[in-house]
């Protein structure tokens, strides 16, 4: 049974002009397809095809191509099968329509991503900060944003000298990174 | 001021409190808030608040080379750190198209279930206190340690092992080591009677946790429930199973269910679990000494190590349901990106705030550790 539903499927999928469809092994299918189209795949694989299984939504940030790629995870428990939706959204946009009408669960990982990469999920139900929540600064997650030189800027560093540690270096002992050693140094400073 | 310009200043009504469970609060494996909305003792409404253990794993992890993040991995889970080492060294070796010899995934099944057997004591210990009773988190912690033993003369570390490496694992096992973890799960199997008699066989314990925070099949499926929690509510699926990894394919064990899917079935189910990990472990131990071989792959230098460009989706059970990582690799050095999918991710956030609305406020510690969240996963 499992497998002639696999056929099947294989057949839909490729019957389908502006999608790219690839079955990595049995029971992994990549499928790329253009933003606009993702809803109406998504609702078709639900409902015709038993994936109720929303596993994850991953972002990555393709940041040389100036877009953001949405990955949605969705797996059968019928057909044991995942197939991994790909989509590519423009960096300048930054924002596309949530799949809450369709999978409830995608609450946390759309606001996930929208905490960390700055996307916005239309249709979202709730878009607040959840981990981030003193955070005030740009997206964390993007390629663009740069911890250590945000470290630098933001704050100031400290020379930890207690009188125990300056005894122990007379003698020639203690914690010897030099700053230029030390990951994130004062080196831009100076 | 015209009368119908006036707007009367809105009150909540005077009946309506707010209460904040957390950051620390005994509810659950870690810092986690969670503000409820109460009038008298019902829960109108729960928001979960995240963010205190949030270390920038993710973020962390595209700065450093492939073999450092080795060291990251296990702490994105405390009570359950196995499955994170496995689940990374498995998508490292899927995007390298790496074979890992059959010793070294028989290995990384055992620690796996040994590590899922501890966070179920460490489970069952935090349900008791919860409603109370306190003798079974001193046994759980206590039964635990003994667990924590085999992992330390494996490897040297207690919670954190790093014992897995893309590849295989670091290092064969001791001599005597497998008798060693034959003996002490005979003694856990033989504890578990009196864990039947001090929680599940306890008319305290189960009047105090039928029909609390009753989740059906319908609604857990459409919330993105998985593994016990999953089970508890009847519906068979587990990732050993349905989708397998290492050899648990060739592994026999049945996957217990539940039907009521409340907090009394979620345990109940994971009591159930014990003796399937009790019949893993036995298999393993049997199967093991046959199994001569390498316990790693070569793989080159570790330092200059560049893995194909790829991506992968990896899932794995661990002890809190389905656990997946997404990597992505863009033929460098370092990971372009890993993206961690934890089971608790929907039981802590989603979840819970479903289960709160219209509970009583002292299920709520309650009906949180059932779900078995674990915060440091929702934070990452």
């Amino acid at each position: 049974m499992s497998k002639e539903l696999a056929r099947w499927m294989d057949d839909l999928l490729q019957e389908i002009d502006t999608l790219k469809f690839e079955r990595k092994n049995e029971r992994r299918v990549r499928v790329d397809v253009d933003s606009k189209s993702v809803h109406s795949l998504l609702e078709l694989l639900r409902g015709r095809a038993s994936f109720v299984h929303l596993s994850a939504i991953s972002c990555v940030d393709w940041i040389d191509e100036g877009q953001f790629e949405l990955v949605y995870h969705i797996w059968s428990y019928e057909m044991n099968t995942l197939v991994s939706v790909h989509t590519r959204i423009s960096r300048d946009s930054c924002s596309y329509i949530s799949v809450y009408d369709i999978f409830p669960n995608c609450a946390f990982y759309e606001r996930d991503i929208h905490e960390m990469y700055g996307m916005y999920f239309e249709g979202s139900p709730c878009m607040d900060k959840f981990i981030l929540t003193e955070w005030d600064g740009p997206p964390p997650m993007r390629k663009d944003f740069d911890s250590e030189a945000w470290v630098n800027e933001h704050f100031d560093w400290q020379d930890y000298h207690p009188d125990w540690l300056q005894e122990l270096e007379t003698q020639g002992g203690g914690i010897a990174i030099h700053p230029e050693e030390q990951r994130f140094s004062r080196r831009n400073k100076e | 001021m015209r009368p119908e310009n006036y707007e009367a200043k809105r009150q909540p009504p005077s009946n309506e409190f707010e209460l904040n469970f957390g950051p620390n609060h005994p509810g659950i494996e870690g810092n986690y808030a969670f503000r409820v909305k109460v009038s008298g003792d019902i829960v109108l409404e729960g928001k979960a608040d995240a963010g205190y253990l949030h270390r920038g794993f993710e973020k962390l992890m595209e700065n450093r080379l492939w073999i450092q993040n080795i060291a990251i991995t296990p702490r994105i889970c405390v009570p359950d750190p196995v499955p994170m080492e496995v689940i990374y060294c498995l998508s490292v070796e899927d995007l390298c198209g790496q074979e890992v010899p059959a010793r070294a995934q028989w290995l990384r099944v055992l620690q796996m279930e040994m590590s899922r057997f501890a966070a179920y004591l460490f489970y069952f210990g935090g349900l008791g206190s919860t409603n109370g009773m306190y003798t079974p988190h001193y046994w759980g912690m206590a039964d635990r340690d003994l667990i924590l033993d085999l992992f330390e003369e494996l490897c040297g570390g207690r919670v954190y092992h790093i014992y897995n490496i893309p590849g295989g694992v670091r290092r064969d096992i001791p001599d005597g080591w497998l008798e060693r973890v034959s003996s002490t799960f005979d003694y856990l199997e033989s504890r578990l009677k009196d864990y039947d008699d001090l929680v599940f066989r306890n008319q305290v314990f189960i009047r105090r946790t039928r029909g609390i925070g009753v989740l059906n099949q319908q609604e857990a499926l459409e919330l993105g429930v998985t593994g016990p929690n999953l089970r508890a509510c009847g519906l068979p699926f587990d990732v050993r199973r349905d989708d397998p990894y290492l050899v648990y394919d060739q592994l026999d064990f049945d996957l217990p269910t539940e039907d009521a899917g409340d907090n009394l079935a979620r345990a109940l189910v994971r009591r159930a679990d014990l003796f399937e990990i009790l019949r893993i472990i036995r298999q393993v131990i049997k199967a093991l000494p046959d199994i001569d071989g390498p316990i790693r792959a070569p793989i080159p230098n570790p330092l200059a190590w560049n893995v194909p460009a790829g991506e992968t989706y990896q899932r794995v059970e661990s002890s809190k349901g389905e656990l997946a990582w997404y990597v992505v690799s863009d033929g460098g050095d370092k990971p372009y990106r890993a993206h961690v999918r934890g089971p608790s991710q929907t039981h802590a956030v989603q979840v819970l705030e479903h289960l709160a609305k219209g509970a009583r406020l002292e299920d709520i510690a309650q009906i949180m550790f059932s779900l078995d969240a674990c915060p440091p996963e929702v934070d990452r």
